[in-house]
């Protein structure tokens, strides 16, 4: 089954790998800056973790590579159960941490199979769009969002994972647009979201958890209790501001390990770059993500079939949608919503996850001048 | 799909634009404000510590030292429930409820509660876990001797500022100034920094008082009080060739621990805040300058067979009839009539200028505050009484330590000194930054004058003299009595019940001198009888306590070991 041939090897997605690997390896280096102690103390071995999982990362992004991608459409159908059963299972037994319920525990591992099935799901979506002739209209997209986003999304909403959930809302959407929607169901789309923005706003807001209301205040007016809710955007965005223009070097920012900066190697380890790096750091990080998006839109154009478009453009957008929250959120742009940076974020699944989703792109971009056996 | 890839491309890099220009406003254009917000969150605020210096014996005993305490404060705004608050604190702090809601319901964000707590009482208001109730650490300056010369040291208030004694002469030296400090720290309040020192230590002071002699003058002072119910007493002890102050002391006196409770009496240091007429002590002046200035010999005659006097338009009488005594036998006697006609072959002139030359009516110079200069007119307001009145130390002011300088200028050879209490200061880190160096000495009178007169005051304490309970065992000792009338202030007269007994003396081997001052003392009224027995007492223990080897005992094989630096 392993194809590896001399083509493989030649049309190997070089530029992307580096990226991702780069983005990971600047990751860790920003994780150990941020939890580096104050103290004389052990430093915590979060990075440490995260090397292992790079690993682990490059050796899966290299084992799917190497597969023709057109087995993932084989094995949407076991892979998309075996989410389901895992994101039911972390529901049941799963463990708790800030007001969710997001982990399994796997010997010494949490794992976060939501982490997974954002990737699992896309799969699926491409799977299933590719057998659709023509435009979708309202029936046959209302049809796909029933089958296949229902179930997950109630069971990501109830962890609470609102961030999981907007990822695969967007996807869904995305995906569709990607496919072809009809004008008037584009159209319409739109109406109903201008019209439904007042009284989903209103149920919306009821179904939310005290924490995550506080976030869209504290969005909404970050200076008014800094110490309270609004506390992360403020003092994300001074850590940013403290890096200046050249930043204060390498292990020399102070917000994060000084505590200031909450989630600082998680959710807001943009920030932590920043205050180190300066904005021109900054904006060699923002280009780094801007050509890996950009060269998977590029990926998607050129596959040598619909489903490897949709897988790609899906994994794109996933990149692309992750990033935009992350960092809008990191620059108080965008509401907090707890969404790791691409590559960069500590965490072991999602670097898993989005390792394995770079090699669907590499994989799709690698195997574009093939023609079908 | 080529133009739905062009739509997708254009919306990314829009967001890409919209992320760069978020970028530019946070970290050009107004990084100023954000970075100085991200320093002062990793800047705290606090007061130095403050620590006055530590006060030693001449032995290096510790006399004043801090105590590492927290005093409790309150941040009004936070505080819940007053009342409540109020209620539980009062059961631990020596407060009324009413006081404690007052300060817990006053303006600001910051009031003290109760300064310099017992660590079990912080111990316990830390664990009821009270919502804006907050310690600050403090320091109580203890005096672990208590009562121990407490007019020397004098005392602080409860932010330790210098009130009395040495603690406000030298405060300079003691206190150091405070401030602020910017300590970084993290998020959670911790701090960060390291080896930088938040406390200021001011200098050390060494006293010249030896804490041994000055309990045995302390105890001395107690046995006057309870013998004689005594309104007052004082007694000095100083190296009269130095004039470093041994021991001083006071009664009434007080706990410098509990300062601000504490009454004015009791709070003065009489030995210089005080004046009185001397009475017979005096006579050391027309005594010593007779003999300077040649008019008598000790061999003199002088007949006081009336027991009486007149000078001017009054009469002076002896308190005993005499005969006729020589010169050498009036000052042993102590005999008025024979010390005004000294006085009278002197002149007043010659006594004005030996009682100046003596230092009287003006200040020792002494290093504690409150001293006063006590007073002698000048001759050409003298009436015709006044040269046999301040003959026989009438119509002067002396202060107790004048009187003792006077007699060390006896004890030493003629030398005025300066006497003080502190010998040297040092900076915390050891170095003498200030030492006591005389001002240029004094001559009163020569060294022979004083030698014949040392010999003539041995006289006053050996059988026939009016000191003779004033002998210590096997050391002979040089000295003068003194029992002088208070001027009642209603009838301005003097009074025929209140009397200053008083004894000055030394030890004529180099050893201290002893004056003692007991006020109105009742039963008894004179000098040898009231204040030598004290002296007596003190000075007996003194030596013993320096090992001075008796005179009478010369020559035998004792270990000598001198106690004193």
């Amino acid at each position: 089954m392993l194809n590896v041939d001399r083509r493989l090897i030649k049309n190997f997605d070089k530029v992307t790998f580096f990226l991702v690997v780069l983005l990971s390896v600047i990751g860790i280096m920003t994780i150990y800056s941020a939890t580096r102690p104050l103290l004389p103390t052990d430093q915590p071995g979060y990075h440490i973790k995260q090397i292992y999982w790079l690993l682990i990362g490059i050796a899966a992004l290299l084992l799917v590579v190497s597969f023709d991608y057109i087995w993932l459409s084989r094995f949407a159908y076991p892979l998309y159960a075996v989410g389901v059963v895992l994101l039911l299972s972390v529901l049941i037994m799963g463990k708790t941490g800030m007001g969710a319920q997001r982990w399994l525990n796997i010997g010494r591992f949490s794992f976060q199979p939501s982490e997974l099935f954002r990737l699992i799901f896309i799969i699926l979506i491409s799977r299933h769009f590719i057998a659709i002739q023509g435009k979708m209209g309202l029936i046959t997209i209302v049809k796909f969002f029933l089958a296949f986003a229902c179930i997950p999304l109630v069971i990501l909403l109830k962890q609470p994972d609102l961030g999981t959930s907007v990822i695969i809302l967007i996807i869904f959407l995305s995906l569709s647009l990607a496919k072809g929607l009809q004008k008037k169901v584009i159209s319409l789309f739109i109406i109903l979201g201008i019209i439904s923005i007042p009284f989903l706003g209103n149920i919306f807001w009821e179904g939310l958890k005290d924490y995550q209301k506080n976030r869209l205040v504290a969005f909404m007016e970050p200076e008014v209790d800094p110490a309270g809710i609004g506390y992360h955007i403020n003092q994300s965005k001074v850590a940013i501001g403290a890096g200046e223009f050249f930043g204060k070097g390498y292990l020399k920012g102070t917000q994060g390990p000084f505590r200031f900066l909450p989630e600082k190697h998680t959710d807001f380890i943009f920030a932590v770059f920043a205050e180190e790096w300066g904005f021109i750091g900054s904006l060699l990080l923002l280009l780094m993500y801007l050509i890996l998006i950009l060269r998977g839109l590029d990926t998607a154009l050129k596959a040598k079939d619909e489903f490897g478009k949709l897988l790609a453009s899906g994994v794109t957008f996933m990149f692309a949608t992750y990033f935009f929250i992350n960092v809008g959120m990191t620059l108080g742009i965008m509401p907090v919503v707890g969404i790791p940076l691409p590559f960069m974020s500590y965490g072991g699944t999602a670097l898993l996850s989005n390792f394995i989703a770079a090699g669907v792109l590499i994989n799709v971009r690698t195997r574009r001048f093939e023609l079908f056996y | 799909m080529r133009k739905r890839a062009i739509i997708l491309n254009t919306a990314i890099i829009f967001g890409f634009v919209a992320v760069f220009f978020r970028l530019v406003d946070l970290m050009i254009l107004n990084h100023g404000r954000l970075s100085e917000k991200a320093k002062m969150q990793q800047l705290k605020r606090e007061d130095i510590q403050v620590r006055r210096g530590t006060i030693f014996d001449r032995m290096g005993r510790e006399l004043g030292v801090n105590l590492e305490v927290e005093s409790l404060y309150c941040d009004p705004e936070s505080v819940a429930s007053p009342k409540n608050t109020a209620y539980a604190l009062s059961k631990v702090i020596n407060k009324k409820p009413e006081a404690i809601v007052a300060k817990l319901s006053a303006k600001g964000r910051f009031v003290w509660l109760e300064r310099k707590l017992r660590p079990e009482t912080t111990e316990r208001i830390r664990r009821m876990d009270i919502k804006g109730l907050g310690f600050k650490p403090d320091a109580k300056r203890f005096y672990p001797k208590k009562m121990l010369a407490s007019h020397i040291i004098g005392a602080v208030g409860i932010d330790n500022q210098a009130l009395e004694g040495v603690e406000l002469r030298y405060d300079k030296f003691l206190r150091t100034p405070g401030g602020k400090i910017f300590i970084s720290r993290d998020a959670k309040g911790r701090t960060l920094s390291t080896g930088v020192d938040r406390e200021s230590k001011g200098s050390n002071i060494v006293l010249t008082i030896d804490e041994a002699l000055q309990s045995i003058v302390e105890k001395g002072l107690d046995d006057a009080m309870v013998r004689w119910q005594a309104a007052a007493a004082t007694a000095i002890m100083m190296d009269p060739f130095t004039g470093e102050i041994l021991a001083l002391a006071n009664r009434p006196a007080y706990d410098a621990n509990n300062a601000m409770f504490t009454q004015d009496s009791e709070r003065r240091n009489r030995a210089i805040t005080d004046c009185y007429e001397p009475g017979s002590t005096f006579k050391i002046i027309v005594g010593t300058a007779a003999l300077e200035e040649k008019v008598v010999n000790l061999d003199t005659k002088f007949d006081c067979s009336r027991g009486e006097i007149s000078v001017g338009n009054a009469v002076i009488h002896d308190a005993h009839r005499h005969g006729v005594l020589t010169f050498r036998e009036v000052i042993q006697k102590s005999s008025n009539v024979g010390t005004i006609q000294i006085g009278m072959k002197l002149g007043k002139e010659r006594i004005y200028k030996y009682a100046k030359l003596f230092g009287f009516g003006e200040k020792t110079g002494i290093d504690l505050p409150g001293e006063i200069s006590g007073w002698i007119r000048p001759t050409k307001k003298w009436s015709a009484v006044s040269p046999g009145a301040i003959a026989i130390g009438q119509e002067v002011a002396v202060t107790p330590l004048q009187i003792l300088r006077a007699y060390s200028a006896i004890a030493n050879g003629g030398i005025l000194v300066t006497p003080h209490v502190v010998s040297e200061v040092r900076s915390p880190d050891g170095n003498s930054i200030y030492s006591f160096s005389a001002a240029e000495d004094k001559i009163t009178i020569s060294r022979k004058t004083a030698n014949i007169f040392k010999d003539i005051l041995k006289t006053v304490t050996e059988e026939g003299g009016t000191g003779k309970s004033a002998s210590v065992e096997g050391n002979p000792v040089a000295g003068k009595t003194g029992t002088a009338q208070i001027i009642d202030p209603r009838t301005k007269r003097y009074s025929r019940e209140k009397y200053v007994s008083s004894f000055v003396g030394f030890v004529p081997a180099d050893e201290p001198i002893i004056a003692v001052v007991v006020y109105e003392p009742k039963g008894q009224i004179y000098g040898g009888v009231v204040a030598a027995p004290i002296f007596k007492e003190i000075a007996r223990q003194s030596l013993s306590y320096l090992n001075v080897q008796r005179e009478d005992m010369k020559g035998e094989n004792i270990l000598v070991v001198d106690r004193r630096r």
